[in-house]
């Protein structure tokens, strides 16, 4: 037995397909930035706003029988597959076991199953009993029809929705950081009712025909100091009426306290609430930047005239500068960028994103640049650098392009001096504000321009330039016309815009 | 290339790096300082043309003759100080040509009001690139190589003189390839001595006095201009 449940241990963590299913299971029902999982939510709410029409509608009609099967067979099946995933992604058992296995290995000692099986289960019974679990669990129970009272559970459906609506489950989560506040509001308002309701049991009890019980007269204290105030149950004697005045002045003022907890805690979290919604919505799209520091530079970067920038988030740790962006209407967070958890927060897997370190400090910059990094490679990095003796830090820190405002305007005016010519030229290109320019046509392997000579391409009849070719990272300089293009490669072009959008346009897609 | 002279003010962080550039360039400048540490350090690093004024003085001003010079740049650390500079040298010298380096936006704005003929603001400059950075990495790269580096593939102006065969060729049928040079464009003498790009689908005739603007490997634009050298000494 225990050899078998080994070598199954073993050869589950030597699979490598166990392990990727596994990591897309988990990726699917955790992972918010996954592209299936939206589908994957949208199909569990549909199935719980159905279950839950199914229930409101059987109350006064008679069901039909597949719309009954569908409710206890396949709905309840769903939740029960969902709920088994969801236990066994939790924890990695195989994989427990086999690290015991060869730690004791390791260690010369006798291999204890039992003690690690425990474990493992330790921690699944663990996830079982967070609520969220429980309402899963419980949300699969209705399938079991002789208890007709287990249909009531169908509402533990509709909880179900707080995993899958993220506005719920923020609203929890607000309320959970008050629970000190809020538990002893509760703690209050259970010692005033059992209090008031032994005092009005106690003084009225045999003169009041509606008490009867205890229970009567803590409903009453209850329905009292809520100020809901039914009148089904009243007092009777004065000393019953001066308990009432006392606690329903006791409740206004409960209520008004507990109203301004959940107000505070709200307005507390409110701008965060926003920056998180700012940050999923970023998240959604495929490219984006991330500005760090809203400063001169940034605000210049964003009056460029020729083109809109889309997809993009401004970082600033100051308050006072984010509310300025606000100003100018862009979208802007606080948040100080050189922490790990503030970029982790970004879909570093599914985009690609583009940092801009911008602040004022070069410190700060490097920072952000390890910072990004660190967290993924993949993420580009163009940093600002003030003092030009610490270029080498940020090639170091792994920046992808190296900005060096002082260096770029110091050439500029060289330029502008000693060739007043090309100063024109390269500064009317750049800026896009001549008619010419020089783009780039990115020649991917499904090109139709692919195999074809320069000749063959004819740039001049459509009114551009060929500067060059960059392939593998060398330029060629105005290529022969015999060259052929490889898939690739870059062709730098000049042109107006309208010539070059046309050129590459009828130059997209596949081989004809 | 005509030897030009350029009279700089400020030698601070700008200042220094220009004057070097201007220096290589082969370029005659005279620089101006009004701060003791700054005039000492242009002196160490070996320019023996360097005056020490109170650039806010009129008198001193016209004392240094700045019509004689082509280009008045105005470098100076403190900003203000330039604005300052930029105004006094446009309201003494008219004709002057004067460029400007600029720190922030609100500066830029001063320093036109101030009569520059040219402003170079450093912010808008830098957000330029990482715009070109962004959006055309590759152009961004060569043309900066270009700027840069100077060596390698560089713009040349190339004047066309008389009798020369370049004259009466319209821009569409001349080919430069056998040269290996390409033509970007050229400064049109009868449209104004304004420059034209030869992409922007207007046919062009070239006539004596026309310069073009070629980009190319440097010894292939040597070669090409020796060609026209030797073609007009025949």
């Amino acid at each position: 037995m225990k050899q078998l449940i080994l070598s199954w241990a073993l050869f589950l963590s030597k699979s490598k397909r166990y392990r990727e299913i596994k990591e897309t299971v988990r990726d699917i029902l955790k992972n918010p930035n996954n592209p299936y999982k939206k589908s994957f939510d949208i199909f569990i709410i549909f199935l719980i706003v159905t279950s839950v029409l199914i229930l409101i509608y059987e109350v006064k009609n008679p069901l039909p029988e597949w719309l009954d099967n569908y409710d206890i067979y396949f709905v309840s099946f769903v939740f029960l597959v969902e709920y088994m995933l969801r236990l066994w992604i939790h924890t990695d058992f195989s994989k427990r076991i086999v690290d015991e296995y060869h730690d004791a290995q390791f260690l010369h000692a006798e291999f204890e199953l039992w003690p690690v099986i425990k474990d493992g289960l330790k921690e699944k019974f663990h996830y079982m009993i967070t609520p969220s679990a429980i309402i899963d669990l419980l949300a699969i129970f209705p399938a079991y029809r002789p208890l007709r009272v287990l249909r009531i559970f169908v509402l533990f459906r509709v909880l179900k929705l707080l995993r899958y609506t993220k506005s719920i489950h923020q609203f929890v989560e607000v309320l959970v950081n008050k629970r000190f506040e809020l538990l002893t509001l509760l703690f209050l308002l259970i010692f005033i009712v059992v209090t008031a309701g032994i005092a009005i049991y106690v003084l009225e009890a045999h003169v009041n025909p509606k008490i009867e019980t205890l229970f009567d007269s803590i409903y009453w204290a209850l329905i009292t100091i809520s100020t809901v105030g039914y009148g089904d149950i009243s007092p009777v004697t004065d000393l019953g009426r001066t308990i009432s005045m006392l606690i329903i002045v006791s409740g206004i003022a409960m209520i008004s306290f507990a109203t301004s907890v959940i107000v505070s805690a709200f307005s507390e979290r409110l701008s965060e609430l926003k920056e998180n919604r700012i940050i999923e919505q970023i998240n959604k799209s495929r490219s984006f930047l991330i500005i760090c520091g809203y400063g001169q530079m940034a605000k210049m970067f964003f009056r460029q005239k020729n083109e809109r920038i889309e997809n993009y988030i401004i970082l600033d740790k100051d308050p006072k500068r984010v509310e300025q962006a606000h100003k100018d209407g862009y979208q802007a967070i606080v948040e100080d960028a050189s922490r790990f958890e503030t970029l982790s927060k970004f879909n570093v897997e599914h985009s690609n994103i583009t940092v801009l370190c911008l602040t004022g400090s070069d410190i700060e910059n490097i920072y952000i640049t390890l910072n990004a990094k660190s967290i993924s490679r993949k993420i580009r990095v163009i940093a600002r650098v003030n003092n030009m003796n610490i270029v080498s830090k940020f090639e170091y820190a792994g920046a992808d392009h190296l900005l060096m405002p002082n260096q770029v305007a110091n050439t500029m005016i060289r330029t502008a001096i000693t060739q007043p010519t090309m100063y024109k030229a390269i500064h009317a290109i750049l800026t896009g504000k001549s008619v010419a320019r020089i783009d780039e046509i990115h020649v991917h392997e499904r090109h139709s321009m692919i195999d074809k000579s320069i000749a063959e391409l004819d740039f001049k009849a459509s009114k551009l330039l060929l500067i060059g070719i960059e392939r593998n990272g060398e330029f060629l300089f105005n290529p022969l016309p015999t060259e052929r293009i490889q898939s690739y490669d870059i062709l730098l072009l000049m042109g107006r815009q309208i010539s070059l959008d046309y050129y590459s346009e009828i130059h997209e897609g596949g081989h004809r | 290339m005509t030897s030009q002279s350029i009279l700089l003010f400020g030698y601070g962080s700008h200042g220094r790096f220009i004057a070097r550039g201007l220096h290589e360039d082969g370029f005659k400048i005279k620089i101006v300082e009004s701060k003791q540490a700054y005039y000492d350090q242009a002196r160490e690093d070996g320019y023996i043309d360097v005056e020490y004024v109170d650039v806010t003085s009129d008198n001193i001003l016209q004392l240094l003759n700045p019509q004689n010079f082509s280009q008045l740049v105005c470098v100076m650390e403190d900003e203000h100080l330039n604005v300052f500079l930029t105004l006094s040298l446009r309201s003494l010298f008219k004709e002057s040509y004067i460029l400007s380096i600029s720190d922030s936006m609100h500066t830029t704005k001063k320093l036109k009001m101030a009569g520059a003929d040219k402003v170079i603001d450093l912010y808008e400059v830098s957000a330029n690139k990482i715009y070109n950075i962004l959006r055309r990495p590759v152009a961004t790269k060569i043309l900066e190589g270009i700027v840069m580096e100077r060596g390698g593939v560089v713009f040349r102006e190339i004047l066309v003189h008389e009798n020369s065969f370049l004259q009466d060729v319209m821009t569409d049928d001349l080919d430069l390839a056998p040269y290996g040079i390409l033509l970007i464009g050229m400064i049109d003498e009868e449209m104004g001595h304004t420059f034209v790009f030869i992409t922007t689908g207007i046919n062009h005739r070239i006539d004596a006095g026309d310069t073009l603007v070629c980009m190319g490997p440097q010894n292939k634009l040597n070669m090409f201009e020796k060609m026209l050298q030797k073609e007009k000494d025949l």
